[in-house]
């Protein structure tokens, strides 16, 4: 499973690869006029290529075919809030549970000391 | 602002900022590396790269604790906003951190194994049916994955070419990360640690990112019908600064009054969706408070050479009353200032 996951990674890395090459030689100038000319920053574009890819060739597609510039203005405010209020309710559950199944050790424990069972 | 993109935007505050940090990085270290070999288990010593990947660790956990606090914060008190202003470096810097620590407990703990450090890092327990031992090292790349895309996607470029909603979304993947540091540190480290300290401060951190989000949450305003908002009295808005009406289930207005007129525009900056209308009139511009990006109040247009455009809105007064008119003009629309009253204060 471990490997199969691995080799999975590394097929897709190599495809972000392939498409940072493209992207960045190609693509970024055509979406962004701020990086026609600029070439200095690239190479700090490569690892989110490597990453996202699926998302940066999405994105290409459709800024290829118009762009509506008024969603620019609507921030994901409510995800932001539930993604807020998940996080402050799993912060104390996560802890709380670490304690609750958290084993003493030896160090914590006083010793005791063990006799020997009497002679039958 | 805009203008042709360079590697790395530096500039005084942002010099000071990252020398700041890397110096409080650098003496965290150290101290641990000091006090952390005096207070371990005297009978189960650890060997110097554990005790470097703990130091690490701990430190990306801290870093991380911080870079959430940040934001709710900054929204309770405005004192805070200049942390705010660089906090993609301090979130690049944690991952760079984060990144250190994880190569030590790879190149430690698997640097023998027959097979390949990560596949042997991935397959050495796979008890997921159970808290105690849980296999701590997913949630641990889990996180570290995360935090990778938020570090690489952190250049303007990336604001710009996904747009700051999207940007702002994929962001939101600091949330479960932070969870998931949260849950590797519980189940994995502290669960072996005699000295409770880290422990106090690990809680205690993690708590007050918790505390700070719920206190921060926004109060959502009552929602008017109609076209034309109520956005209350003229009178209250003081010179240079705005009120915040909300005009949809996801939008917001920002109504600023500059000087003797008052003008409305997306209460979303365009650069990272800051909140405009936590900032000011600044030289005629209204200015973001997290970024300082500038806006022209009368068409939501940056001053040239800048290209920012944010959507405007339609204002008028009746009696003491401001009414906005909802719908929203498409970015960069011209609309003439609303002149208050004669005499107003």
């Amino acid at each position: 499973m471990a490997a199969t996951l691995l080799s999975a990674a590394t097929w897709y890395a190599w495809a972000g690869l392939g498409v940072a090459a493209v992207f960045l030689l190609w693509g970024a100038a055509r979406c962004e006029p701020n990086a026609r000319g600029a070439w200095a920053f690239r190479p700090l574009l490569v690892p989110a290529c490597v990453l996202i890819w699926p998302l940066v060739l999405a994105r290409w597609a459709v800024l290829e075919s118009g762009w509506d510039e008024a969603r620019r203005h609507r921030p994901p405010r409510r995800a932001q809030d539930l993604a807020a209020l998940a996080l402050a309710l799993a912060i104390p559950a996560i802890i709380a549970t670490a304690l609750v199944v958290r084993q003493d050790g030896p160090r914590e424990a006083p010793p005791v000391l063990l006799e020997a069972p009497e002679p039958a | 602002m805009s203008v042709r993109y360079i590697p790395v935007q530096w500039n005084r505050n942002k010099w000071l900022y990252d020398a700041a940090l890397v110096a409080a990085i650098a003496a965290y270290v150290l101290a641990f590396l000091e006090l952390g070999a005096a207070e371990a288990d005297r009978t189960r010593p650890v060997d110097g790269a554990i005790l470097r990947m703990r130091a690490f660790g701990t430190c990306a956990f801290l870093m991380l604790t911080v870079v959430l606090a940040i934001g709710p914060l900054a929204r309770l008190d405005r004192r805070f906003l200049p942390l705010l202003y660089n906090r993609r470096h301090f979130g690049v810097l944690t991952a760079l951190v984060a990144f250190t620590h994880a190569a030590y407990v790879v190149n430690w703990y698997f640097v023998f194994a027959p097979t390949p450090r990560l596949e042997n890092l991935l397959g050495s327990n796979t008890a997921y049916g159970q808290l105690l031992g849980f296999p701590i090292e997913a949630l641990g790349l889990f996180a570290l994955f995360c935090l990778g895309v938020l570090a690489a996607t952190s250049h303007d470029f990336w604001l710009s070419f996904l747009g700051a909603p999207l940007w702002k979304a994929l962001h939101l993947a600091i949330y479960p990360a932070y969870a998931a540091v949260v849950a590797h540190i519980w189940l994995g480290y502290l669960q072996d640690q005699g000295n409770p300290a880290f422990a106090l401060v690990a809680g205690l951190g993690a708590l007050t990112v918790a505390g700070l989000h719920l206190a921060a949450r926004g109060r959502p305003e009552p929602r008017l019908p109609g076209d034309w908002i109520d956005a209350g009295r003229w009178d209250a808005i003081p010179d240079g600064r705005a009120v915040i009406v909300r005009v949809g289930a996801e939008e917001r207005a920002a109504i600023f009054r500059n000087g003797a007129t008052l003008s409305a525009v997306s209460n979303a900056c365009a650069h990272q969706n800051g909140p405009l209308g936590e900032g000011r009139v600044l030289d005629g511009c209204i200015t973001c408070p997290w970024h300082g990006f500038q806006y022209r109040p009368e068409d939501g247009r940056s001053p040239a050479p800048f290209t920012e455009r944010i959507p405007t809105y339609r204002l008028r007064i009746e009696g003491a009353r401001v009414l906005l008119d909802a719908r929203a003009n498409p970015p960069g629309t011209p609309v003439a200032p609303t002149p208050l009253p004669e005499g107003a204060p």
